[in-house]
């Protein structure tokens, strides 16, 4: 048992963050170069960055335990990237890294579960043990493949010096480099050469920097770290030329080194305005650091390089996000109830109107700008169902091809957030029960023997449509009916269940048609889950699927659930609204097509669809003069397959509304059961109700 | 006021030790206000703002004394009438009528009143308890009474105001 340091809770958040998005990075890279199966050796060392920084964190706040895994993970990398050939069979360095990965969730999430008190430290003794051998397989394989390379004539290696700005007399400290670096070299030649006689060459080495190529006597390595270590240095780029199939090996120092800036910059020296302290490289520090400085240089690398690389990013708190849309939802309130000022009424105001015109249109660029600001791609929690695909596939042993279609789609954080349950569940689902357990059954449907597994998003018209298929064998919708028998969840007589119907009761709770449960699923609790799930972030799902051909989940969320388009209604002197989305018609109802049922329930007659009325003001106990259907209004809604017509007084028009949760206070009461899912403040200041079909109609 | 300090202003008057009866200090602030010839207060850190009646808007299935919901300042606000609460007769409201808006941590609820009175300083020697007698004492909502000259004031507990389930 451990605890946190008190000291340090205050950066634990964004320790967690920190850490919690390199692993998401480190998982992508990994799921990427799998499907490659090679390694680039840009990726080798972004994962080698990856956990050198994991490293340097968990020791500074003190999670040894992370740290020395990190560590083997890193040596492990090391050897990788230092004979990026060597590696024959990479499957066995994924599964070991991905349990490394998982291991880092697993314990960061139980830190997390505790912060204050007292938390478990996993031993990953196996773990290491495995990564220790899996070097030492490697460093096997190197003995063997490493000289033939070496045995090869040396390469040219070419690089390109940037000195800093404004250090003046570049031609001449090009000069003193290359008299630094001659002897070491059994070749030498560089651009401009004329450094040393003509003192014009210096402007083209601050333009274009200072061009050297050279084949080194001993190794590449040592001359690049002179360069480096040389004055007024800034950056430096490694090129290749000649033709030895060797890459240049990167000039990151070595792993126990602190990290200089310079190994950030250079790959990426085009960035104009480069992270913060430029000084020259120190030369290694002769004494070893201690710990915690070397965790301090591996945070501050890692802020340099993200610094530099996604200059245009910043993490914010959600929390002052959400008080910026509160007040921005204020100021467009306040702004209404200026411009229709009563006291305003009949005067001629043209250059007051010219103004207030102005003025919305920045409002609502402002609204915009600020929706915008909390939405973020759905590509973090697809690359997520990669991960689970990818597992599945190989415990399962089923061929499946997984195709991911616009993950760049936008969506508010919140929701993004309530999302990976119900997706990990729906994929989960469709590799388990959805695709053929046998190839030869695939055959015989004359179907491709690979299955695929699709994961779209899409826009469409203020939703958001996720859409999770796969071309297995479908929904049985007698398998799903005996079951449902037998689980008595059926609500009324068999016959009357359309195919549609039968195929939503597997969202039912306690479904499940699996008869032994596996790791993944057969619990009778995912299906239901995941529509609750979905419905609290304002969406819904559909089940689609043809028996044979596979099936679709289809998910429809909104946007945000910040801002509806809604339908603005009266019913006595209270206003309502409804939300667009679920309005499917607005009318006025004529006599001869008013019917009732046996238990004298009203009932309307719509293009030979019939409808069960619900007056609102009997619904909501209002008083109201408008009792008779004619003289009112009905408006058609439709939620989760079912629809039913609401009678209003009056419409009033279309207006677009923040949602306003009820206060606090009012939550005892069950209004939201009631069908009623929150209020929002009108242009003049008023407040309207918003009407919530799903549970209106349910 | 913890109920700590109500007992120990209480017992200090009825210790019978003339100087701890003498000693009168200022243990806080009360506003005060009508509801029909019956003074109330409320200790002043819960109060947020005095506001007029505007228009309330229903909100259904909620019982009968929460008349509804305004808009402060872009703030959804319940609001209680206070009469109701107590089983007292309804009134129409009048242009002295006023809503008081409380905050307890993050709930905030305005109580509908007759009239505001001002802002009295809470005395020592004038707290006494509540008696037991429920006529006086509403539904337990009074935490305390302050008697000075020839009034009581009737000091609301807002904690139970506001967290009070239907009785």
């Amino acid at each position: 048992m451990a605890k946190i340091e008190p000291g340090m809770e205050a950066m634990l958040d964004m320790y967690f963050y920190e850490t919690n998005s390199l692993l998401e990075q480190l998982d992508e890279i990994l799921l990427r170069t799998e499907q490659a199966n090679a390694f680039e050796s840009d990726d080798i060392k972004e994962i080698f960055r990856i956990m050198h920084t994991i490293k340097g964190s968990s020791a500074m706040m003190g999670f040894d335990n992370l740290s020395v895994l990190a560590h083997k993970a890193e040596d492990m990398f090391f050897v990788i990237r230092e004979n990026p050939d060597v590696i024959t069979d990479v499957s066995f360095v994924y599964d070991l890294v991905f349990q490394v990965s998982d291991s880092y969730k697993a314990q960061i999430e139980a830190i997390q579960n505790n912060v204050g008190g007292e938390y478990e430290l996993t031993d990953f003794d196996d773990l290491i043990d495995k990564l220790m051998k899996g070097r030492d397989t490697l460093l096997g394989e190197t003995s063997g493949a490493a000289p033939a390379p070496a045995s090869n004539e040396k390469p040219k290696t070419t690089v390109k010096v940037y000195f800093e700005e404004g250090c003046q007399m570049e031609n001449l400290r090009a000069f003193l480099l290359i008299n630094t670096i001659r002897d070491d070299c059994s070749f030498l030649e560089f651009t401009p050469n004329d450094v040393e006689t003509n003192s014009e060459s210096s402007k083209i080495i601050m333009e274009q920097g200072f061009l050297i190529t050279f084949v080194p006597i001993d190794d590449t390595d040592s001359i690049l770290k002179q360069v480096e270590s040389a004055l007024n240095v800034q950056a430096y780029e490694v090129g290749e030329t000649g033709d030895s199939s060797k890459p240049a090996a990167a000039p990151v120092p070595a792993a126990e080194l602190p990290p200089e800036p310079e190994t950030v910059k250079e790959t990426i020296p085009e960035v104009a305005a480069p992270a913060p302290a430029p000084t020259p490289a120190p030369a290694p520090t002769p004494t070893a650091p201690t710990a915690i400085e070397k965790a301090q240089a591996a945070v501050a690398q890692a802020q340099a390089s993200s610094g530099a690389q996604k200059q245009s990013l910043i993490s914010v708190n959600l929390a002052k996000l959400d008080a910026l849309h509160d007040i921005v939802g204020e100021i467009i309130t306040t702004e209404s109830m200026v411009i229709s000022n009563p006291d305003l009424e009949g005067l001629e105001l043209e250059s007051f109107n010219k103004a207030a015109r102005e003025l919305r249109k920045l409002t609502s660029e402002l609204q915009d700008t600020v929706m915008s600001i909390r939405m973020v791609p759905l590509a973090g929690v697809f690359q997520k169902m990669n991960r689970i695909v990818r597992d599945m596939r190989k415990k399962l042993g089923k061929e499946v091809d997984f195709v991911i279609e616009g993950e760049d789609t936008e969506v508010d954080k919140s929701i993004v957030d309530s999302l990976q349950d119900p997706l990990m569940h729906l994929v989960r689902n469709c590799m388990d029960h959805g695709i053929e357990e046998h190839v030869e059954d695939r055959i015989n449907a004359g179907k491709p023997e690979k299955g695929t597994l699709k994961l779209i998003a899409q826009n469409a018209s203020g939703e958001v449509i996720i859409t999770v298929s796969d071309d297995g064998q479908g929904i049985d919708p007698e398998k799903i009916m005996n079951k449902a028998r037998r689980q008595g969840i059926l609500t009324k007589p068999e016959s009357e269940y359309t195919e549609k119907e039968i195929q939503n009761l597997i969202l039912l709770p306690g479904f499940s048609t699996n008869e032994t449960v596996t790791e993944f699923s057969g619990r009778g609790v995912g299906m239901d889950v995941v529509k609750a799930n979905i419905e609290k972030c304002g969406g819904v799902i559909i089940v689609d699927s043809t028996k044979g051909e596979g099936t679709s989940f289809i998910i429809k969320i909104p946007l945000t659930m910040a801002i509806i388009d809604g339908m603005e209604v009266t019913c006595g002197d209270l206003v309502f609204t409804v939300p667009i989305s679920t309005i499917k018609q607005s009318f006025k109802a004529e006599s001869s097509q008013m019917l009732r049922d046996t238990g004298g329930n009203e009932m309307i007659m719509i293009r030979g669809v019939c409808y069960p009325i619900l007056r609102m003001h009997e619904k909501f106990g209002i008083e109201t003069e408008v009792t008779n259907l004619e003289d009112g209004i009905l408006l058609l809604v439709e939620a989760d397959n079912k629809a039913v017509c609401l009678f209003a007084d009056k419409l009033i028009g279309e207006q677009q509304v923040v949602v306003k949760p009820f206060p606090k206070y009012l939550s005892r009461y069950n209004i939201k059961d009631e069908g009623l899912s929150g209020c929002t403040i009108m242009g003049d200041g008023s407040i309207s109700l918003i009407v919530d079909t799903n549970t209106l109609i349910g | 006021m913890t109920n700590d300090v109500i007992k120990e202003a209480v017992a200090k008057q009825q210790s019978g030790d003339r100087k701890l009866i003498a000693d009168n200090s200022v243990l806080g602030k009360a506003m005060t206000f009508n509801i029909g010839d019956q003074v109330y207060g409320i200790e002043i850190q819960y109060v947020k703002e005095i506001i007029g009646v505007q228009r309330i808007t229903k909100v259904p299935h909620v019982p009968s004394y929460i008349k509804g919901i305004i808009n402060v300042r872009s703030k959804v606000v319940p609001i209680i009438d206070i009469r109701t609460r107590f089983g007292k007769p309804e009134i129409p409201y009048t242009n002295r009528t006023c809503i008081i808006s409380l905050e307890l941590g993050d709930v905030s609820v305005g109580i509908i009143v007759d009239s505001v009175a001002d802002v009295a300083d809470i005395h020592t020697g004038e707290i006494s308890a509540t008696p037991d007698n429920h006529a006086v004492n509403t539904n337990d909502f009074i935490q305390y009474m302050i008697r000075s000259d020839d009034t009581t004031k009737l000091i609301l507990d807002v904690a139970k105001l506001l967290d009070e389930q239907d009785i």
